[in-house]
């Protein structure tokens, strides 16, 4: 594909994207910190609702042999201490290096000082890239799924994966129905 | 009343929206949903253009380069951005400048404290999303789906880093 017919296949997605995590309400900064304080838990339905969904659609499409995987590589440490920085990063921020772009589209001024914060901190961490790479990024077992490390077949395990998440999100529904948690949360809700 | 002027909808609505977004990210662009990537691209242009040096650092380079993953997900960010502005305009639910839930989570109503915490925060959360190499869409939405063993690692140290922090240094909202 083009580059160009890439930027117009992007932006198209990327107004989905933003579309759905508005309407979601998953993008607000009351969601996330009250997700991440456990009184909240509209940012978790979404979030698994979405892996669910991708997981069902990945096992299709490669069932079929239409796509190929693409895991990330696995570097224990990294994955540990850059996963733990995201999270502190997101409670303070109230955003996901995503969802930022939504805040700043609903017109949310803050945001604009995460995005300036993020852009900073993705360019310390490329300028201290050829410093990590020896330390953090040298070894480990690759771009491993947990259907390598199992030997189940990806698709299987995929919709196991999906049925698992459906039962965990009908446990948080009967804990509190996402209307009444929209309602209480202080963000336009819904009707 | 119509999905578009809805002012919310269920998330569950809006999770398959978005875990469908897979699909055209799997057979068009060969690659999954991921936003972190293009602060590489946008800061690593924006460096390169006042540092010629950095024009060697290998990682920037490859964020830098031209190719339809790179624009891609940059495109992405920012439809992001104008989707949220359509959904708003469309359902009429305009929003504060800053959300209410600061002044009870940092105890200040300042602006100037909230700007810094969102610029810190902003920093940490970057810097934490390329040590993982992915952020809460790459690693968490795409990777988990994948049942991708670093995704699974991150994601539990996302929400563990999350929670703790949330707890510990903001008040209850």
């Amino acid at each position: 594909m083009s580059v160009e017919l890439a930027i117009l296949t992007g932006v198209l997605m990327g107004i989905v994207f933003g579309f759905a995590l508005e309407k979601g309400r998953v993008f607000e900064p009351g969601v996330i910190v009250g997700q991440m304080q456990l009184s909240n838990f509209i940012m978790l339905k979404v979030f698994l609702t979405a892996i669910a969904t991708g997981s069902l659609a990945l096992a299709a499409l490669t069932g079929f042999e239409i796509v190929t995987l693409h895991p990330k590589a696995t570097f224990y440490a990294a994955d540990v201490i850059g996963g733990g920085l995201l999270g502190v990063g997101i409670a303070l921020a109230g955003a996901c290096p995503g969802t930022v772009l939504a805040q700043a589209g609903a017109g949310y001024r803050d945001a604009l000082f995460t995005l300036a914060g993020g852009l900073a901190g993705a360019f310390v961490y490329s300028i201290a890239r050829p410093a990590i790479e020896p330390v953090l990024l040298a070894e480990g077992p690759g771009k491993i799924t947990f259907a390598d490390v199992s030997g189940v077949a990806f698709p299987v395990l995929a919709v196991g994966l999906a049925a698992v998440v459906a039962v965990v999100l009908f446990a948080l529904e009967q804990r509190e129905a996402w209307a009444r948690e929209l309602s209480r949360s202080g963000v336009p809700a819904a009707a | 009343m119509s999905i578009l002027t809805a002012k919310a909808w269920s998330p569950y609505a809006a999770g398959v929206v978005i875990g469908l977004l897979q699909v055209p990210a799997f057979i068009l662009i060969d690659t999954a949903l991921g936003t972190s990537s293009a602060y590489v691209t946008v800061s690593g242009a924006l460096g390169q253009s006042f540092l010629p040096s950095l024009a060697e650092n290998d990682y920037i380079a490859k964020h830098v380069a031209y190719t339809a993953k790179n624009m891609w997900q940059l495109a992405l960010v920012i439809g992001i951005a104008l989707g949220a502005f359509l959904s708003v305009r469309l359902a009429g639910t305009g929003r504060k400048a800053i959300s209410p839930i600061w002044e009870k989570a940092l105890g200040t109503s300042s602006p100037a404290a909230r700007f810094a915490l969102a610029f810190a925060g902003g920093f940490i959360m970057l810097l934490g999303a390329r040590l993982a190499d992915g952020c809460t869409s790459g690693h968490g939405l795409s990777g988990v789906a994948q049942l991708a063993v670093s995704s699974t690692i991150a994601v539990a140290a996302m929400f563990g880093g999350g929670i703790l922090t949330a707890n510990l240094f903001l008040r209850r909202i």
